[in-house]
């Protein structure tokens, strides 16, 4: 009895970093995708991509972030998605680094935004420390995927056909 | 190898299997599964998006390089380099620092609408030459220096391409920018005669694009809730919305 409890707040703490993490890449997805300059700006700011490179990517960002909003939202593939979620954050975390490294001084444009600032006026410890905290929910989801309202459980019941009751995902 | 040991390993298999499903995790399975299923769909959906922001930038992109070719006039008045016919109906005045990252957006969306509407004698542009950002290079100066060199480019009868050229290789916020020997050479490839270089390093124009900086910041039909900055595009002297991406099309239309 006591196992089920537990088993059952451990589920609601999954969903939140599910449902958390899905507002991060849905919201951070959508500003960027509605201001295409802003986003080319924020990503060239990083000065680590040629030019042909910057468009590519700051075409591409908004709509991959948003996919992995969407499918957290859903439920579907949590683990998957959350591995590639930690991963982009990651190539972010390293982003804003190196910029801090190199002495430029730039917004990360996390969530609109971004391009060059006055030295002084760089947030680098806040962006990072926001970024490891996203990185967390990722984190917990990849090591206990299983939340509640996901729709993978009912596709891998359905696709299994086996009726084994794996109830895993 | 005993029967007590094979049991223990058992109990030790069952119970981790007990935690992965408790975690959610499915163990490996021979065929397709659900999970296999579950994967698809995340590869569909990320490839599609994948896809569609390719599609959306290519399609912004338009045509980089067969854009129409400049087949306009243009005339300089102090700091003011116009574009195309003096007698074209509309005109568009456009404030920009050759620094500016969102300037040099606005070129690369709005370049080749604007030389088809200047060939075809339907507006005129007055480009503003601004230096807000000359404490943004390192050294400082980039844009004032930049802005003088526009200005000689114009007097030597080179200024579309040369426009052109300083947002095509834009340098970074924080970086030198180019030197005036670089500056120099932009224009010599770009057939500037011998004066061009010495316009270029004797940077007599300075004064008057700090003049016209100052006048601009200063002109509230060109400021946003109190605040002038580049790009800043005014149809008629009466600043627009760029983000409309129609603003160039709806000026032509009246």
């Amino acid at each position: 009895m006591r196992e089920v409890t537990r088993g059952r707040v451990l589920d609601g703490i999954g969903t939140l970093a599910r449902l958390g993490l899905a507002a991060v890449w849905l919201v951070s997805g959508l500003i960027k995708a509605l201001d295409p300059a802003q986003t080319y700006v924020a990503v060239r700011a990083y000065d680590v991509l040629p030019r042909e490179a910057v468009s590519v990517v700051a075409g591409v960002l908004p709509w991959f972030e948003l996919a992995l909003g969407l499918l957290l939202l859903v439920g579907i593939g949590t683990r998957a998605v959350a591995a590639l979620s930690a991963a982009l954050l990651l190539v972010f975390i390293a982003g804003v680094t190196q910029a801090w490294a190199r002495g430029l001084s730039i917004d990360c444009g996390c969530f609109g935004g971004g391009g060059a600032v006055e030295p002084g006026q760089t947030q680098y410890v806040q962006e990072i420390l926001r970024d490891v905290g996203f990185l967390l929910l990722a984190a917990w989801l990849i090591v206990r995927p299983r939340t509640l309202l996901a729709a993978e459980r009912r596709l891998v019941t359905a696709g299994s056909g086996s009726g084994s009751g794996s109830g895993g995902y | 190898m005993g029967g007590a040991d094979r049991n223990e390993r058992k109990r030790k298999q069952a119970a981790a299997q007990a935690r992965l499903k408790a975690a959610g995790i499915t163990p490996k399975r021979s065929g397709p599964s659900g999970n296999t299923l579950v994967l698809a769909i995340v590869a569909v959906v990320v490839i599609v998006a994948i896809v569609v922001g390719v599609v959306v930038t290519l399609t912004n992109r338009s045509s980089e390089a067969a854009g129409p070719a400049p087949n306009y006039p243009v005339a300089r008045a102090g700091a003011v380099i116009t574009a195309g016919q003096a007698a074209a109906p509309v005109t568009v005045d456009i404030y920009e620092d050759y620094l500016c990252p969102y300037c040099e957006r606005l070129e690369t969306a709005y370049k080749d609408q604007l030389t088809t509407a200047l060939n075809a004698g339907q507006i005129k542009v007055n480009y503003h030459a601004i230096s807000i950002l000359d404490r943004a290079s390192s050294p400082a100066g980039y844009s004032t220096r930049a802005a003088n060199a526009a200005i000689c480019a114009a007097d030597a009868g080179i200024f579309p391409a040369y426009h052109a050229q300083l947002y095509a290789e834009q340098p970074a916020e924080g970086s030198a920018g180019f030197s005036n020997d670089e500056l120099t050479s932009f224009g010599t490839t770009l057939g500037a005669g011998g004066g061009f270089g010495q316009c270029v390093a004797a940077q007599a124009n300075t004064g008057l694009i700090e003049t016209a900086t100052n006048t601009a910041a200063a002109n509230p039909a060109l400021q946003t809730n109190g605040s002038f900055g580049t790009p800043t595009v005014a149809i008629g002297g009466q600043k627009i919305d760029v983000n409309d991406s129609d603003w160039l099309q709806n000026a032509i239309a009246g």
